[in-house]
């Protein structure tokens, strides 16, 4: 043991002891170096027995989920800062504690935690992954494999993350990385050779821009214009399979020229600046039947528009929030579906794939 | 016909109203000193004298700070809803409610609830027993609420006015259902 650490014990416990002239125990300076100074000022603070349902803690902070174990219904909020007296605990409601798997305070083994925080740097080290800060006793999210868990993260790949978890009494370390298809063993020692790196991150693609023309536009006066401009972008004729309008932005849900189970959506903003702003897969089962600018009444949108709100009378102030065009129905013909809003709720007004009225409702 | 009830009438009604509501005959307002108990009766009796008896209420609603808000059927439009607020003898409405599907008249019409129907004393009550219920006896208020719906108790009621009385403790969340005569149709506390 070293003379540094022999001398920090010292200091945690005098400060301990510090604390505790005050009436309220301290936190030890390097919780990592006198976990047991740091537990013993838990327990004193604390004054009566309690479960531990997590406890988290690194250089810097130390935080305690416990439950009362005379009331199992009371549970208490604890935080220590190194250095500091302990705060008073505060209560946290019963209903917010959805995972009771706990540990007697008693059997709460702080080196345990401490070694295991250690055992997680090496391996962020050794692997290119961050320094992980804390380390955690607790429950994963479905309430199971209660241990001491640190999760890495790294900066080179947003999408890495590495879970390291040991016992309580920090033994049986397993680890498991996340991919794409879900979260896939991987071995501790491999991990402390460093032979499991963090994978690179993907190069990702800029989404495809179009700068726009200057003219300012309202898109519930007429779309014929972009869906020109956006099928000369393509290179081929637009087949569509959902088109959205409000007043500042036209939404264009496209197959792919040379894969139709592909749908690319285009964005179009006031300015006519056009982004490719998502692709992806056809949802099977759903209609994935394409319509071209013929089979809806494109030319006639702007009246049709126009005409809505006098469609429902009891709407008299209604406005036109935004215009849908899809196909009807089971794969029916393209309809027309504009939504009216006015201060007390919402209408609806359908026409059909020549313009003509289907219905007009309030929703 | 609210609208063209007479002065004399409306102030009969009023004085009627304000009977309903005073225990003992003396206020309205409730005893209990740990809640800031909105004073219905300067509130209910202002509103009828603006828009005029039958007063159907869609839903009440009161916060843990004694603001109400009071959704109510106009009677000139049955097919509409407004929102009247009290913040403390301060009133604010007729404000629209905007509804995501719009209830048909009939629909509305049987929602509503005659305000002459509740009996507005039996709160201070109905509140000590949700705290006896829950055993949650510093409990303070968090909300509570008047609207025609389904009571989620052991023995389920339906499509009845049910008042929902919700408090909470630092420990505890808690709700307590009642009826309109003040009989407890379901406990939940957290």
């Amino acid at each position: 043991m070293s003379t540094r650490i022999d001398l920090r014990r010292v200091l945690a416990l005098a400060a301990l002891w510090i604390g505790e002239a005050n009436g309220a125990p301290v936190a030890p300076a390097h919780p990592l170096e006198a976990p047991a100074a740091l537990k013993a000022a838990f327990a004193e603070h604390i004054g009566h027995p309690v479960n531990v349902l997590s406890f988290g803690f690194g250089e810097h902070y130390a935080q305690m989920l416990a439950q009362n174990a005379a009331a199992p219904d009371e549970f208490d909020e604890y935080e220590a800062v190194p250095g500091r007296a302990l705060e008073p605990g505060r209560p946290k409601k019963a209903g917010e504690v959805d995972c009771r798997k706990k540990v007697p305070f008693a059997a709460l083994d702080l080196d345990a935690g401490a070694r295991a925080l250690a055992q997680a740097r090496t391996i962020a080290a050794a692997n290119g992954y961050k320094v992980p800060e804390n380390i955690t006793l607790g429950a994963d999210v479905f309430c199971a494999d209660f241990g001491w868990r640190a999760i890495l993260t790294s900066d080179s790949n947003d999408d890495a993350m590495l879970q390291v978890v040991w016992t309580p009494d920090g033994k049986s370390p397993k680890a498991q990385e996340l991919h794409e298809d879900g979260w896939r063993k991987v071995d501790v020692a491999t991990l402390l050779a460093g032979s499991a790196k963090v994978a690179p991150a993907a190069p990702k693609q800029e989404a495809k821009t179009v700068a726009g023309d200057g003219r300012r536009r309202d898109f519930l006066d007429g779309i014929d214009a972009d869906l020109a401009r956006l099928q000369a972008e393509i290179g081929a004729p637009l087949g569509f399979k959902h088109i959205s309008v409000d007043r500042t932005q036209l939404s264009v849900d496209v197959f792919q020229r040379g894969n139709r189970k592909r749908v690319s959506t285009w964005l179009v903003d006031t300015d006519g600046a056009m982004k490719l702003w998502r692709e992806d897969d056809t949802i099977p089962f759903d209609c994935n039947k394409p319509f071209a600018t013929a089979d809806f009444p494109l030319s006639r949108l702007p009246d049709l528009i126009g005409e809505a709100p006098t469609q429902i009378p009891s709407m008299p102030q209604a406005q036109v929030k935004d215009v849908a065009i899809y196909r009807s129905g089971l794969c029916g013909r393209p309809h027309v579906y504009i939504k009216l809003e006015d201060e007390r709720g919402y209408g609806n007004v359908e026409y059909d794939d020549r313009g003509r009225l289907v219905s007009a409702e309030i929703q | 016909m609210a609208r063209i009830m007479t002065t004399a009438a409306r102030a009969t009604f009023v004085f009627a109203l304000a009977c309903v509501l005073a225990p003992e005959g003396a206020s309205a307002q409730p005893a209990a000193a740990d809640y800031a108990w909105p004073n219905l009766t300067d509130f209910l009796g202002r509103l009828i004298a603006k828009v005029g008896p039958p007063i159907k209420v869609y839903k009440l609603s009161i916060d843990r700070d004694g603001k109400v808000d009071l959704w109510i059927q106009d009677q000139a439009h049955p097919d509409l809803v407004d929102s009247w607020e009290y913040d403390h003898g301060r009133i604010e409405g007729p404000i629209p409610v905007k509804f995501d599907h719009y209830p048909s008249v009939a629909a509305l019409d049987h929602h509503v609830i005659e305000l002459t129907t509740i009996d507005f004393p039996r709160l201070p009550a109905m509140l000590a027993t949700a705290r006896t219920k829950l055993g949650l006896a510093d409990a303070r208020v968090v909300s509570i609420e008047l609207e025609r719906g389904d009571s989620s108790g052991f023995i389920s009621v339906t499509d009845t006015p049910i008042w929902t009385i919700a408090v909470d403790t630092p420990r505890h969340d808690g709700r307590v259902e009642f009826d309109l005569q003040g009989r407890v149709l379901d406990v939940d506390k957290d």
